[in-house]
């Protein structure tokens, strides 16, 4: 039944079959210059060297446990901010959804704060991403009731605006309560988000969720190009909308969830990247998935490398600059949408 | 009626002048009976030297047994967060505060003519000495102020110096380190130690970043090992995977902050305390 469908939705232009493993090269070779960037000048290579070859001099250390840690996780966090960004404006057919404008990314800051600064996270190291994909879900679950009952585009973001500060007041109701006296400081990480002094650990506690959650919501990319058809020619194309729904649901909070838990609430990547991969792949969301994790990661490590470069010390925390970026661009977006209505 | 309010005008303005010159000298009592100290230095020297019952508050810090060396004598002491209506409230007839900390309940507390004492940071142990000595003497009890600088006196001069001038990192949550100039350098000083923060990069708030420390070639970092039970990022910082392989190659030493958050004669035990770390690290060299 779908077959006479499918020259429209295989077919691609030529600039959208490179654009994949060039966006992946640009992250390849953005992850390095990540890791060549930093506070301290010594021979990377040599230092690569020393940790290939198991030899546990400092330089190897460094390397090991800051640089290259930090750069993955720019381009993890970077990827699922980006992919969940395009699912979220193919499915809602909402060209202002992001997970952070959505409140799905402050609904993730409170659960792996409640779950960190109680402690728990010490007991169990996984507690923490798990807190992040509890919070994140809720929010996500939240949105999605919104949206199926038929709330406009406006309505959902200012359901997400609602959602984000109600979250952001408890995150910081959360870190006063909190016994630690630095604890209550602490809410510009978890708002702005921030890859500083994070260690591998935080790598393998969110690499294997993300994947998940990114598996989730890559399958559903036939279902996206059908769904902006509309939910009954969806339908009646043979897709299953529930478990598109809760593929959606449970890869963002998966994806997200365990980002933000590593690296605090990084804004308006997934709400611009869509947009800047669209003019090369066109309007079929489900080509412009993959381009927009890699973007996304992309943005991220142009933003963690950026931050480290200017001479602003206490660093910068990411978010001011994605949101340095993504806010005019919101605002160039709404402009751009009310001369089109 | 005119008369009256003639009068009524002069005693104004006889009140205002007054209280200006309140504000710009309030005369300290020879015999304080209601102390409140409005800053964490303060409470240690207060609760160290004044009576117990010349004591009407200290801060709620006094009590942290992480941030204080005297929680122990701050219990059953009552505590306030140095707001200036809890301390109008415990009508003081001195208040001691801290020349850097709530400096608007400070600036409305002199305002109102309260006696006040304020309390910079001495960069040295000649500092230390001069201000144990100005609080002892507010407080009425000059003899007090003396003995306890004879404890310093003491404690630094059974110090034996570091046998090589070692290269000490110091790092507190958040990578808050002890800048040069300050108490602490001199404390590192006179253990007959570097203090490296001298010479890396420090941020402007002085927090060095955990690589500038990683590569500071310190033969000693000196962090709070004993850690509050309660977890925050700045805290989680001390136990980044970097720190911990320093920690296992024996180049920490776990000095608890509390020693010398504050001037006082517990510094000299931080002094006693570096310059052990010194030999052993020595000896292990």
């Amino acid at each position: 039944m779908s077959a006479p469908l499918r020259p429209a939705i295989v077919e691609r232009s030529r600039p959208g079959r490179l654009l994949v493993p060039a966006l992946a090269i640009l992250v390849g070779m953005l992850v390095l210059a990540s890791i060549a960037c930093g506070y301290a000048a010594f021979d990377v290579s040599a230092a690569f060297a020393d940790w290939l070859a198991g030899r546990n001099t400092l330089p190897a250390l460094v390397l090991s446990e800051l640089r290259i840690p930090r750069a993955l996780l720019g381009a993890l966090v970077g990827f699922s901010l980006g992919l969940t960004g395009a699912v979220m404006q193919g499915y809602l057919r909402n060209p202002l959804a992001d997970p952070g404008i959505l409140g799905i990314s402050s609904a993730a800051a409170l659960g792996a704060v409640i779950v960190f600064y109680s402690g728990m996270a010490g007991a169990l190291s996984l507690a923490l991403p798990l807190g992040g994909i509890a919070g994140a879900a809720g929010a996500a679950l939240a949105i999605n009731l919104l949206a199926m009952r038929g709330t406009g585009t406006l309505g959902l973001i200012l359901a997400g605006v609602g959602l984000s500060s109600l979250a952001g007041a408890l995150t910081a109701l959360a870190l006063n309560f909190a016994p630690n006296p630095y604890a209550a400081l602490e809410i510009v990480f978890w708002l702005m988000g921030s890859l500083t002094d994070r260690s591998m650990d935080h790598v393998w506690l969110c690499l294997p969720l993300m994947l998940v959650g990114w598996l989730l919501m890559l399958s559903t990319g036939r279902a996206l190009d059908a769904l902006s058809l509309g939910e009954d020619t969806a339908a009646s194309l043979g897709f299953d909308l529930v478990s598109v729904r809760l593929r959606i649901v449970t890869g963002a909070a998966l994806a997200v969830g365990s980002g933000v838990a590593v690296s605090g609430a990084i804004g308006f990547v997934g709400l611009v990247v869509p947009h800047l991969v669209r003019p090369l792949v066109g309007a079929r969301p489900s080509a412009s998935l993959l381009p927009s994790g890699f973007a996304g990661a992309a943005l991220v490590l142009v933003a963690d490398i950026a931050v480290r470069l200017l001479p602003t010390r206490p660093e910068l925390k990411l978010g001011v600059v994605t949101a340095l970026v993504g806010a005019p661009f919101l605002i160039g977006l709404l402009f751009h949408h009310r001369g089109r209505g | 009626m005119r008369n009256l309010a003639l009068l009524s005008a002069a005693t104004l303005a006889a009140c205002l002048a007054a209280g200006i010159v309140a504000a710009a000298e309030a005369p300290l009592p020879a015999h304080p009976v209601r102390v409140v100290s409005m800053n964490l230095c303060a409470d240690e020297l207060v609760l160290r030297l004044a009576d117990r019952d010349q004591i009407a508050a200290v801060t709620w810090l006094a009590r942290d047994p992480r941030g204080s060396s005297v929680f122990a004598e701050a219990a059953g002491v009552p505590l306030t967060r140095g707001l200036s209506e809890e301390v109008i409230a415990l009508k003081p007839d001195l208040v001691i505060a801290g020349a850097f900390t709530t400096r608007s309940a400070v600036g409305m507390l002199k305002r109102i003519g309260m006696p006040m004492l304020e309390l910079g940071l001495p960069g040295d142990f000649e500092g230390v000495r001069a201000q144990i000595r100005t609080v002892a003497k507010a407080l009425g009890h000059p003899d007090r102020g003396e003995a306890l600088v004879a404890d310093l006196d003491r404690g630094l001069e059974t110090v034996a110096a570091a046998p090589r001038p070692l290269r000490a990192l110091v790092m507190r949550p958040n990578g808050f380190t002890v800048a040069p100039g300050s108490l602490g350098d001199a404390v590192i000083r006179a253990a007959g130690l570097v203090n490296v923060a001298a010479e890396i990069g420090r941020d402007r708030s002085g927090q060095v970043p955990l690589e500038a420390a990683a590569f500071a070639e310190a033969d000693l970092i000196v962090l709070d090992d004993s850690g509050s039970g309660t977890p925050s990022l700045a805290d989680a910082l001390l136990h980044h995977p970097v720190l911990e392989q320093l920690r296992r190659e024996g180049r920490t030493v776990s000095i608890p902050n509390r020693l010398w958050n504050c001037p006082g004669s517990q510094v000299a035990e931080v002094v006693k305390r570096l310059a052990k770390a010194a030999r052993e690290r020595t000896v292990l060299q």
